[in-house]
């Protein structure tokens, strides 16, 4: 069929009507009220200045950043932080059915099983209130007293990507906001010369999901998370090019200015003005963040804490240390992402050799950094968060070793500083560790509490599109947990 | 006074006090007249922001069994409204009530109505609460466009008498809030702006000196000419084709978390090849949703099915893959959704829609249309390879060869027999292979390999075996791309309880939106054709409304409907809903061609103004809503990237063909789960424009995501434009414009710094802005000039 006769088909099957009709005509209302009862002039955010200019929260708030640390793969709460002794003395038996009855797993028609996996750590009981903390978190045991430990998390996707933008955006869809990019775009930054919300990777591999993780989506890629990287420049096309030396990029930046200010006076566009502000911005991380990354003023004692040993090595550790001197600069919201936790029993993800392995490389730095923005007096205004996308089953999986498969119903988080609790266990889970027994949490109130503890109120913070408004918490209830605050 | 400036206006223009019948009628009053509420344009959007969420269209969600999106709804308890009694409405009790638990919206929806909204409300009771159909569900209506007798601001002479029809409706709405048009942008400004707007790349400038001498002679002629020019370029159908592709949410890999690389370039380039060849928008509407259902689908009206495989696939471990293409087959709704209707169809795809009268099984019998689809790879030939004579081709020679080893069959067995188990190994691994299966279960090509080996084949056999390798060889050489293709027996579908796949309910078949005008269907049960057919007739009231807002959008930074995306209950309502239906019906009038659209929009005086502020319009309308001027907007991300190219001089004007790599800082591909490589492209192809830059959807190429190119991960009809450090950052030190930056150098040397300025911005630079750029060297002042705002900036 070509275009004539596909042309031809549809003029004989539909015939035109059309009518008219008078029109009422426009009222006398002053335009601007009449526009914006008509919904016409959209809510944009003002279009001099900079667009990441610290904005008032909703009410007074307790904390004011947030360092966000991402087990990314779903770190197993079984050999963490639930002591289980039923479940280890049922080991190998099959999960009665009633647990099991209608879920759905990842992995269902492969390596998914039903027996129970009774796991091998040692527990032993921390800080105050006794709390159980298993051998492979030395450190983190160390450090009870100073958090809460949340133990009925609850997610909807147990997929590693789909999950991971859940736990991220609040929706497994893409094109929703990261919860760093909602913070920033509900609080600006304070930090004059680095980006709002950043985000700094380890492991061995980037997590799954990518740029999606730590993007805006319908809000302004101005909210997006910049990753801070590793290796080369620690921001993408921070280093003014090799022929040209900082006396010139400085010329440049100027130039630029003035020619720009030049094309401002001639068209009155407030856009130029907001551009002129970027290129300073960008002028002043290219000697910030390399300022940044440079941990010689760090003390040895400081260095040792966090288990570093050559500072100039990537690791978390790093990573964790960076955090710390990110939130001294005002940095709002800091991620990082430490792969790989995902333990099914694979070759290179078992339980036995490759889970104490990862975990022996975040615990101590994960505690220090816990420890040393306490000491500084930061930890009262940042709230630090540890959890991964969703947990494991108790029951086993077998690969070529016995591991877990992903497990939403209830996972291990905990959090620290910024209001939150210290010294706190949340919520029970039965004899297997499978689900909640008593006060499950969603993910959707971990935000709302999180968005709380900043001043910010979930249900105020959207953003429209596509006719709706958009909230980081979506359209269910969501409520905040004040057992978790202190 | 807002009120006085408007009836003196009225009063000088005779015609408006016809048109404005509202106006007409307040100047009769003697005294200051009672404001009317009319429901679509004042009372609908009140509504539908602060009470549909609970009392409207979804029966699920619905509170105190009140309905407030119909008259029989709103009047049903009789209390509630009673028209023309707001004192007697509960309504009106209730929203002005200051005790916090009657307040209507409740304070918990953290929604409240303004002074100004409840006497709206209230005017519309006593006005008998009369309801109107939503203006975008029925069909645009043609109005003649005013005649203005005073377009020539008398204090602008260069403010051409506009006879124009946009520029008819535009000044009318103007004249109203006693506005005037912008003078005429300068000949350079208007060759930069339409080369931008129109190929997406900025003019040279013995493009612009010809342009400039021609429009000494006859403006207007010399215009029209450049128009036509740019319509007629290749380069038409690439700006515009990623228009197009963005709603298509084009890129070339897989998504979610593994984001293997995929094939489906040659879609982008059909769709460039159908937007230079101006294929009407109906039939490019049939060929992309229902190409393979055509009778003899030509290999492109296949191709063309591309569109809707733009969808993510999940290839993570351990995955339900019915889960996915459930997924895929909602993102194919809720895009056609977007695209054609401009409705949020698929919020319906868990509940009924909170605002629109959208039932969730409505939802699921347009689910219905995408659920019988297979997925298939088609193979594209080159267009001088008959790939069927060479099918046929390959048939003969292999039956040929069978021939011959039907009578070779006992050599070869002798030959297997003597053979040691020293010398199999000794053996090319193919053959090896071959021996490895048993003898009687071992394939015809296991065969062929084997007798080939065997030295026992002889002279014909080895000639058929040559050609056979050579007839294979051109059979694989050549692309794939992904398309739909239709089921035999259709799949079940049915309702999904909440969206989720795992809790079927009620059967569907395929059907259209009740809302909406009756579908066609060519058989009992309706397929993708019959969809297509339906979006494009001209009884549906969406479809070129939509894209003529789309359109419009593109050329004055935001459409004549701002929700270009929602033209449902809770979309804005137009700023100039003549002007938007006159547009559709010229648009349908004129065989759905979008290049007279095109030439349309851009031969108004509208389009051609000054996009310079002035204090009244900055005072009365700053977001130029009313149009009394053009607007500076920044270029969108690809462009950004095809400017520095021209300008440098690097630009490779090819177009077409597979992806490519320019250069991108190191370490970026380490972002996603897999590490993907990254090998930037060598000679022309690290020079072309930015659509044909590889875009991987977890790792999107960061020079045009810092630009906010779309990610592809769902239909994007509208592009943020940011403004931030990291764009900054990359026109200043990425290493793709370090090298632009190097290559302008060298025309800084070669012709001077007053060139390269022209080259960027396309005007002659001033005496001050070249003093600023003496005081640098060569490389910098080239870096400088691909830094201005200017450069990347439509004006």
């Amino acid at each position: 069929m070509n275009t004539h006769e596909i042309r031809e088909a549809l003029k004989a099957s539909t015939r035109r009507h059309f009518f008219s009709r008078c029109t009422m005509g426009v009222g006398s209302m002053a335009l601007s009220t009449m526009l914006a009862e008509q919904g016409i002039a959209a809510p944009t955010p003002a279009l001099t200045g900079n667009p990441l200019q610290p904005k008032p929260s909703h009410f007074p708030a307790k904390a004011k950043n947030v360092i966000f640390l991402f087990m990314a793969g779903g770190p197993s709460q079984l050999e963490m932080f639930e002591h289980k002794p039923k479940l280890t003395e049922l080991n190998g038996q099959p999960i009665p059915e009633s647990f099991i009855a209608g879920k759905r797993f990842a992995f269902m028609d492969s390596s998914h099983r039903t027996n129970l996996l009774g796991s091998t750590r040692a527990f032993a009981q921390y800080g105050k209130n006794g709390t159980w903390v298993s051998d492979l978190l030395p450190y983190t045991a160390g450090i009870v007293d100073e958090i809460t430990i949340v133990k009925t998390c609850q997610a909807d996707l147990f997929n590693h990507a789909p999950a991971k933008m859940f736990m991220n955006t609040g929706s497994g869809q893409f094109g929703r906001p990261s919860l760093g990019s909602w913070v920033s775009y509900g609080l600006g930054s304070e930090c004059k010369d680095l980006p709002g919300f950043l985000v700094l990777q380890s492991g061995p591999r980037g997590p799954r999901g990518g740029a999606v993780l730590w993007g805006s989506g319908i809000l302004p890629t101005t909210y997006q998370g910049v990753p801070l990287r590793n290796q080369g420049d620690p921001i993408l096309n921070l280093s003014t090019p090799q022929a040209v030396s900082e006396v010139e990029q400085r010329q440049v930046v100027d130039a630029v200015r003035e020619l720009n200010l030049k094309r401002l006076v001639e068209t009155g566009d407030q856009e130029i003005a907001t551009r002129i502000n970027a290129y300073e911005l960008a002028y002043r991380m290219q000697s910030a963040a390399p300022e940044l990354m440079n941990t010689d003023d760090e003390s040895a004692e400081t260095l040792a804490l966090y288990g570093i040993k050559d500072p100039q090595e990537s690791s978390y550790a790093r990573n964790c240390l960076l955090a710390r001197r990110l939130v001294e600069r005002g940095v709002r919201f800091i991620q990082l992402y430490h792969t790989n936790w995902d333990h099914h029993g694979g070759p290179t993800e078992n339980l036995q050799k490759h889970l104490p392995e990862i975990s022996k490389e975040i615990d101590q730095a994960s505690a220090a950094l816990v420890l040393d923005l306490k000491r500084r007096g930061l930890l009262e205004n940042t709230i630090v968060i540890w959890g991964g996308e969703f947990g494991r089953t108790p029951m086993g999986e077998v690969r070529e070793n016995t591991g877990r498969n992903h497990h939403i119903d209830a996972f291990t988080m905990w959090f620290a500083g910024g209001g939150f609790r210290a010294g706190h266990v949340y919520g029970e889970t039965d004899d297997f560790g499978f689900g909640p027994i008593e006060k499950p949490i969603h993910v959707r109130n971990i935000h709302a509490t999180l968005l709380h503890q900043l001043g910010l109120d979930h249900e105020r913070l959207s953003v429209r599109s596509q006719g709706l408004d958009f909230r980081l918490t979506g359209v269910l209830p969501a409520e905040v947990e004040h057992e978790l605050l202190g | 006074m807002l009120y006085f400036s408007c009836r003196l206006n009225v009063a000088r223009l005779p015609f408006f006090a016809i048109f404005f019948a509202g106006l007409g009628w307040h100047l009769n009053a003697a005294e200051p007249p009672p404001r009317l509420a009319n429901f679509n344009r004042d009372v609908r959007a009140i509504l539908a922001k602060n009470c549909f969420a609970c009392h409207g269209f979804d029966e699920a969600a619905r509170e105190a069994d009140l309905r407030l999106d119909t008259r029989d709804g709103a009047l049903d308890s009789g209390t509630v409204i009673v028209p023309g009694k707001p004192d007697e409405s509960e309504l009106i009790e209730r929203i002005v009530s200051e005790d916090a638990d009657l307040v209507m919206p409740p304070k918990k929806s953290g929604k409240e109505l303004s002074a100004n909204e409840k006497e709206t409300l209230r005017l519309w009771i006593e006005q008998g609460a009369p309801y109107e159909t939503h203006w975008a569900f029925e069909l645009p209506k043609r109005k003649e466009p005013p005649h203005s007798a005073d377009s020539v601001d008398p204090n602008n002479a260069a403010v051409i008498s506009g006879d124009h029809p946009i520029d008819r409706f535009v000044r009318a709405r103007l004249a109203t809030e006693d506005l005037t048009a912008s003078p005429t942008a300068s000949a350079t400004t208007l060759i930069r702006r339409l080369s931008l707007d129109l190929v997406g790349l900025p003019p040279t400038s013995e493009e612009v000196d010809s342009f400039l001498d021609a429009t000494r002679e006859d403006p207007n002629a010399a215009y029209d000419a450049l128009v036509q020019r740019l319509l007629d370029s290749p380069h038409y159908g690439e700006r515009w084709g990623r228009w197009w592709l963005d709603q298509a949410r084009y890129a070339d890999s897989n998504g979610y978390s593994i984001d293997a690389p995929r094939q489906i370039w040659k879609f982008r380039d059909w769709v460039v090849e159908a937007l230079n060849a101006d294929m009407p928008f109906d039939v490019f509407t049939i060929e992309q949703l229902a190409g393979d259902l055509l009778p003899n689908a030509t290999e492109n009206q296949k191709i063309a099915t591309g569109f809707h495989r733009n969808t993510q696939i999940n290839q993570e471990g351990g995955i339900d893959v019915e889960q996915f293409r459930i997924d895929s087959v909602f993102d194919r709704v809720a895009t056609t959704g977007t695209v054609w209707l401009g409705l949020t169809v698929g919020c319906a795809q868990c509940h009924d829609h909170k605002f629109d009268p959208i039932a969730q099984t409505d939802y699921y019998r347009m689910f219905a249309f995408f659920n019988n689809q297979d997925e298939p790879t088609l193979k594209v030939f080159e267009e001088d390879v008959d790939a069927d004579q060479l099918s046929r081709d390959r048939q003969t020679i292999e039956q040929q060869m069978a021939e011959i080893l039907k009578d070779r069959a006992d050599g070869l067995k002798q030959w297997e027999m003597q053979l040691s188990d020293e010398a199999k190994k000794n053996l090319p691994p193919n053959v090896r292979k071959a021996f490895e299966v048993d003898a009687k279960k071992r394939k015809i090509e296991q065969k062929r390999i084997l007798l080939a080996a065997s030295g026992e084949a002889g002279a014909e056999f080895t000639k058929l075996n040559v050609q056979l390798a050579s007839l294979e060889e051109k059979l694989e050489q050549a692309a794939t791309t992904l398309v739909l293709s239709e089921r035999k027996e259709p799949r079940k579908s049915t309702v999904l309880i909440k969206g989720d796949f795992t809790r079927p309910a009620d059967e569907v078949t395929p059907g259209t939106l009740s809302i909406l005008h009756p579908l066609e269907k060519s058989a009992d049960y309706a397929d993708r054709f019959d969809l297509a057919k339906w979006l494009v007739s001209p009884n549906n009231p969406l479809t070129s409304r939509v894209i003529v807002n789309r359109v419009w959008q593109v050329y004055f930074g935001r459409g004549l409907v701002e929700t270009e995306n929602d033209f449902g209950l809770q979309g804005s309502p137009p700023s100039h809903p003549e002007l938007l239906d006159w547009l559709a019906l010229e648009f349908i009038e004129r065989g759905w061609s979008l290049k007279e659209l095109h030439r349309f929009i851009v031969t108004s005086n509208t389009y051609r103004q000054s996009s310079s502020d002035r204090p009244e319009l900055v005072e009365k309308d700053p977001e130029n809503i009313l149009l009394g001027r053009q607007r500076r907007l920044r270029l969108e991300a690809e462009i950004v990237r095809d400017v520095a190219l021209v300008a440098s001089g690097l630009f490779s004007p090819k177009v077409g063909g597979p992806p490519v790599y320019p250069p991108i800082p190191d370490g970026v591909m380490g972002q996603g789960q897999v590490q993907r490589s990254w090998k930037a492209s060598e000679g022309e192809d690290r020079y072309r424009r930015g659509l044909y830059t590889f875009v991987y959807r977890a790792t999107p190429p960061p020079s045009l995501n810092v630009f906010d190119a779309p990610d592809g991960f769902s239909s994007c009809t509208r592009r943020i434009r940011s403004n931030t450090p990291l764009q900054a950052l990359t026109l200043l030190n990425d290493p793709a414009y370090q090298e632009f930056a190097r290559a302008l150098e060298e025309i800084v040397k070669r012709d001077g710094v007053e060139v390269a300025f022209r080259r960027c911005t396309s005007r002659q630079p001033t005496p001050d802005e070249l003093s600023i750029l003496s005081r640098l060297n060569t490389l910098n002042a080239a870096r400088v000039l691909l830094n201005l705002d200017e450069t990347v900036t439509r004006e």
